[in-house]
């Protein structure tokens, strides 16, 4: 074995499903977290570097005898990089249904350039 | 020199790879054929069932009970804007769910939170296991 399994017996870490959709007043990144707390939702920002992290709760108790499982308990990781012309200072993130909703408003300086064409 | 044919010649090789897969982050992004994913459960009195429906309010959702039958059916609208990524699922979902005991159709009760559908399915008091009493003659 090359590597001891450090993560055995751990619910399996992945990533969410993600949306990234790009409006005029900037960005929104839509992850889907469903069975995570709002409390329990960690989104930090560093740098350029934002990751999620959440441990999702479906309240399963041991004492039920399961028919079908097609989902378990899981931990959400997901990390992005953040562009530049976003405006980091003011990044916000809002969770609703299950799913957390970032937005990452564009930076001020940077309008988007129109170029004219005369009509020669 | 013996050359190995047998079928398990590369199994500790295997069985290694097996076990690094294992602890790698799973990719989601290979999409599941059945949507919503669904856990059923029961235990003496009920019968549980949770469907995974993120982004999806309460109006989105519809759920039906036939005969035997739990039909959960909606849609998941996309969002606004110009997508630069898409991995969420959008449109429109339906599942049929058998429910094989007698249920009590009228204590039905589902909540939604935090985008799991939680629906219980109270049985039959005719199907709950009872205990008999046995009395000295």
């Amino acid at each position: 074995m090359q590597q001891i399994p450090n993560r055995i017996g751990k619910r399996p870490r992945v990533q969410p499903h993600a949306d990234f959709v790009e409006r005029e007043d900037g960005f929104y990144l839509y992850l889907d977290m469903p069975g995570v707390e709002k409390e329990k939702l960690h989104l930090d920002i560093e740098n350029d570097k934002l990751s999620v992290q959440a441990k999702s709760d479906f309240g399963l108790t041991s004492g039920e005898r399961v028919h079908s499982m097609e989902f378990g308990e899981v931990e959400y990781f997901a990390r992005f990089e953040v562009s530049e012309l976003v405006d980091k200072q003011k990044v916000s993130a809002k969770f609703e249904n299950g799913v957390l909703t970032i937005y990452l408003p564009k930076r001020k300086e940077a309008p988007p350039k129109r170029i004219k064409i005369e009509v020669l | 020199m013996v050359i190995n044919y047998g079928s398990f010649y590369d199994f500790p090789h295997l069985f290694d790879k097996l076990m690094n897969d294992l602890h790698d982050p799973q990719p989601t992004a290979t999409r599941r054929a059945t949507f919503p994913p669904l856990y059923i459960s029961e235990d003496d009195t009920s019968v549980f069932v949770r469907a995974l429906l993120p982004g999806a309010a309460m109006e989105d959702v519809e759920l039906i009970i036939e005969d035997n039958t739990l039909v959960l059916r909606g849609e998941l609208k996309p969002v606004q804007g110009k997508y630069h990524q898409q991995e969420r699922p959008t449109g429109s979902f339906q599942r049929l769910i058998k429910i094989n005991v007698p249920i009590h159709k009228d204590g039905i009760t589902a909540t939604m939170k935090s985008g799991m559908l939680f629906v219980q399915l109270p049985k039959s008091t005719a199907m709950q296991p009872r205990t008999i009493h046995i009395q000295p003659r």
